[in-house]
C-alpha cells in the first residue's frame, strides 16, 4: 500500500522523474539512500535543487518521509547518471545492481542506527559534526553526537528530520522521541536511547565544550580548573537512617 | 566510622561533626520533607553566581510542583546574592526509593530559563535515573562529569 501511494505521490512531481522506466524496488530505493552519503560531493548541490519537489510532496503528508526519503534518492541518482553521461551505460549499470542483489533481498535502513543518524545529519549540512563513542563504564549512553548549526532555525530543521527519520524507522522499542531546548535558540538536544545528540550554535558550543569533556573525561581542563571543596565547619551529617 | 555508630547509640545527643566542634546541645531529627521552601541549598556547578561567597547561602523560595516538595528532577526557584534564579535539584539528604542513590546535601543546579545550565561543568556525581524522568534533563547530564 505504501509503494503505491509513493509512487503515485511521486508522479506528480513531474520533471524530476526517473528518465527510465526502472522500477523502484524498495530495496534499490534503500540502497542509493545508503551509498549517496558516502559519496558525499553530490550532497549540497542536490539538496538545493530538491527543494521545489519535496515541497510537492508534502501534500501528502502522511507519506511524507518515505516520499521525501525516495525523491532524495531519485534526485541524486538521476544527478549521478547525468554526470557519467551515459544512459545506456547506467541503464545496464543500474539493472546489474538490482539483479546483482537477487530477490529484493532487503538491505534497506531497517533501524536507527548511528549511521543513518550520521548520514542523515551530513545531509542536512551539519557543520563540524563530531561523534564520540561512549566507554561502557559511563552508564549514559554509546555514542555522543555534537553537532552545529548555521541558525537557530537549521538547528530546529536538523532536529525535526531526525525525529521524522526516528519515528519512520521505529521498532516497537524505544519511545523517546522528545527534543529537549525546542524553546531555546542555540542548544537543542534529542535522547534517543543509546545515541545522544546535542545540536547547538558554535558560539554556545565554544563555551560549553561537550567534546573535550567526553574525550577526556577527568582530565578536562574546566573540570580541574574548579577549586576543590570545602566542607563548611558547622556541616553536620545525619543521625543514619534506615528504613 | 566510629562516629556514626556512637551516634545511632546516643541517637540525637552526639552529632557527627567536624573536629572542631566537638559537641552540640541539640538533637537532629531525619529529614522529612526533600526540598521545599526556605531550604539553603548548595549549588554543585561551576558557575560564578554559585561560588561566589555571600553572607546568605542560597534559599528555595518556590517549588516547580503540585505539592511544594521537590525531588530529584523537580525545578526550583533560588534566592542567590539577592537574585532569583531558577534551579534542577539533583540530589537531596532525604532517602528516596531504594536502590537509588541518597546524598548528604542537597545539591542543585542553576539553569536559564530556556534550559541552558549556568554553568559549564558539574564535579558532583549526578544520579542517572534522572533520564528516566519526565523533563529536559539531557544538558545538564551532558555537562556532569560523573554520575551514580
Amino acid at each position: 500500500m505504501l509503494k503505491s501511494c509513493v509512487l503515485s505521490g511521486c508522479k506528480k512531481l513531474g520533471s524530476l522523474v526517473l528518465r527510465r522506466s526502472v522500477l523502484p524496488e524498495q530495496a534499490g530505493v534503500f540502497r542509493s539512500v545508503c551509498s549517496i552519503p558516502r559519496g558525499a560531493s553530490h550532497g549540497p548541490c542536490s539538496l538545493r535543487r530538491l527543494a521545489p519537489s519535496s515541497a510537492a510532496c508534502q501534500q501528502r503528508p502522511h507519506v511524507f518521509t518515505a516520499c521525501h526519503l525516495e525523491t532524495r534518492c531519485y534526485s541524486e541518482v538521476n544527478r549521478e547518471n547525468s554526470h557519467s553521461e551515459k544512459d545506456t551505460g547506467v541503464s545496464s549499470e543500474e539493472s546489474h545492481e538490482r539483479d546483482g542483489d537477487g530477490a529484493p533481498s532487503q538491505r534497506p535502513v531497517d533501524a536507527f542506527t548511528i549511521d543513518v543518524l550520521v548520514s542523515l545529519l551530513r545531509q542536512e549540512n551539519a557543520v563540524d559534526m563530531c561523534v564520540i563513542k561512549v566507554p561502557d563504564q559511563i552508564k549514559y549512553t554509546e555514542y555522543f553526537i555534537v553537532a552545529s548549526g548555521i541558525s537557530p532555525r537549521h538547528l530546529r530543521a536538523m532536529a525535526l528530520y531526525a525525529i521524522k527519520v526516528y519515528k519512520f524507522l521505529k521498532k516497537d522499542g524505544d519511545r523517546n522521541v522528545k527534543i529537549e531546548g525546542k524553546h531555546s535558540e542555540d542548544w537543542m538536544c534529542i535522547d534517543f536511547g543509546n545515541i545522544v545528540v546535542h545540536l547547538m550554535l558554535p558560539e554556545i558550543r565554544d563555551v560549553y565544550e561537550l567534546e573535550k569533556l567526553w574525550t577526556l573525561r577527568n582530565y578536562d581542563e574546566q573540570l580541574r580548573n574548579i577549586p576543590p571543596d570545602k566542607l563548611p565547619e558547622d556541616f553536620i551529617y545525619d543521625v543514619d537512617i534506615t528504613k | 566510622m566510629a562516629l556514626p555508630q556512637l551516634s545511632r547509640s546516643l541517637t540525637g545527643l552526639l552529632v557527627g561533626t567536624s573536629s572542631i566542634i566537638q559537641q552540640r546541645t541539640f538533637g537532629v531529627s531525619p529529614v522529612a520533607a526533600a526540598i521545599q521552601k526556605m531550604t539553603r541549598v548548595r549549588v554543585v556547578d561551576n558557575s560564578s553566581l554559585g561560588n561566589t561567597p555571600y553572607h546568605r547561602a542560597p534559599r528555595v523560595i518556590h517549588v516547580y510542583t503540585k505539592n511544594g516538595v521537590g525531588k530529584v528532577g523537580d525545578r526550583v526557584l533560588l534566592a542567590i546574592k539577592g537574585q532569583k534564579k531558577k534551579a534542577l535539584i539533583v540530589g537531596h539528604k532525604m532517602p528516596g526509593e531504594r536502590m537509588s542513590p541518597r546524598f548528604d546535601s542537597n545539591n542543585v543546579v542553576l539553569i536559564e530559563e530556556n534550559g541552558n545550565p549556568t554553568g559549564t561543568r558539574i564535579k558532583v556525581p549526578i544520579p542517572t535515573h534522572l533520564r528516566k524522568l519526565e523533563g529536559d534533563f539531557s544538558k545538564v547530564l551532558a555537562i556532569a562529569s560523573s554520575f551514580v
